[in-house]
């Protein structure tokens, strides 16, 4: 059996491109690839939110009544029912003056099991030391 | 000249913006360079707010990402919306300007 380990590691502010939701998209697809896969075979992924990047995890975001468009947070909480670990750094968000409170840590109307975590870098570090491929976004 | 500005993004890697010297500035705050208005990292505010501008900040830009006009963390950044946009480009500035 042979698994493989993807770490997305999400660093910039979203919208202004989509590269916070290509890294959402591609982790929650990488779910679905099983079809592919021989049957002991599996690929499980890890995103992480740091730097500018904590930024994308802002809660109540208004991007579909706005601009008709997905949010961040949706392509989170969509992450979250496909059971991804989603981590946010700690140091990051402590940096912008935001905690746990202001971000998006469950998706508990989608039925949701998993939640986002927020840790120290230190854990982000040791998640991407774990990995066999980093994507950096 | 009459100059005003849109800021479309957060970390910003030219200084065009400390170099210009407009007679009137104005600068919008606009997709991501609305954290300049509602962000302090490590309780420092951004430096962007500290020319001598009029400033302004695009509400439907901070709803998209979470943030509402509440979150705007000095009173001299107006927060207004597209229909003011267009007011300031046609009334109060001559020039503008996409940074």
């Amino acid at each position: 059996m042979a698994t493989t380990k993807l770490g997305f590691i999400i660093q910039r502010p979203g919208y202004k491109s989509e590269n916070q939701k290509l890294a959402l998209t591609h982790a929650i697809a990488s779910q679905s690839v099983e079809i592919y896969l021989d049957d002991d075979d599996e690929v499980i992924c890890d995103v992480a939110f740091t730097g500018d990047g904590v930024l994308n995890c802002i809660k109540d975001q208004k991007a579909l009544e706005n601009y008709d468009l997905s949010s961040t947070e949706s392509h989170i909480k969509m992450g979250l029912l496909c059971d991804l670990n989603i981590l946010v750094c700690k140091e990051d968000l402590e940096k912008f003056g935001l905690s746990k409170s202001d971000i998006v840590i469950d998706a508990e109307e989608f039925g949701a099991d998993v939640e986002v975590k927020v840790v120290p870098f230190e854990e982000i570090n040791k998640m991407m030391d774990d990995v066999n491929h980093l994507l950096f976004f | 000249m009459k100059l005003v500005t849109f800021v479309s993004d957060y970390k910003i890697n030219v200084d065009t913006l400390d170099r210009l010297k407009p007679e009137k500035l104005g600068i919008v705050l606009v997709e991501n360079g609305v954290y300049h208005a509602t962000t302090k990292e490590n309780g420092n505010p951004s430096s962007l707010l500290n020319h001598s501008a009029d400033y302004y900040v695009l509400l439907n830009d901070l709803e998209t990402r979470g943030l509402t006009a509440d979150d705007v963390i000095d009173s001299k950044v107006k927060v207004i919306g597209f229909g003011d946009i267009v007011d300031l480009i046609f009334n109060d500035y001559d020039k503008t300007a996409w940074l």
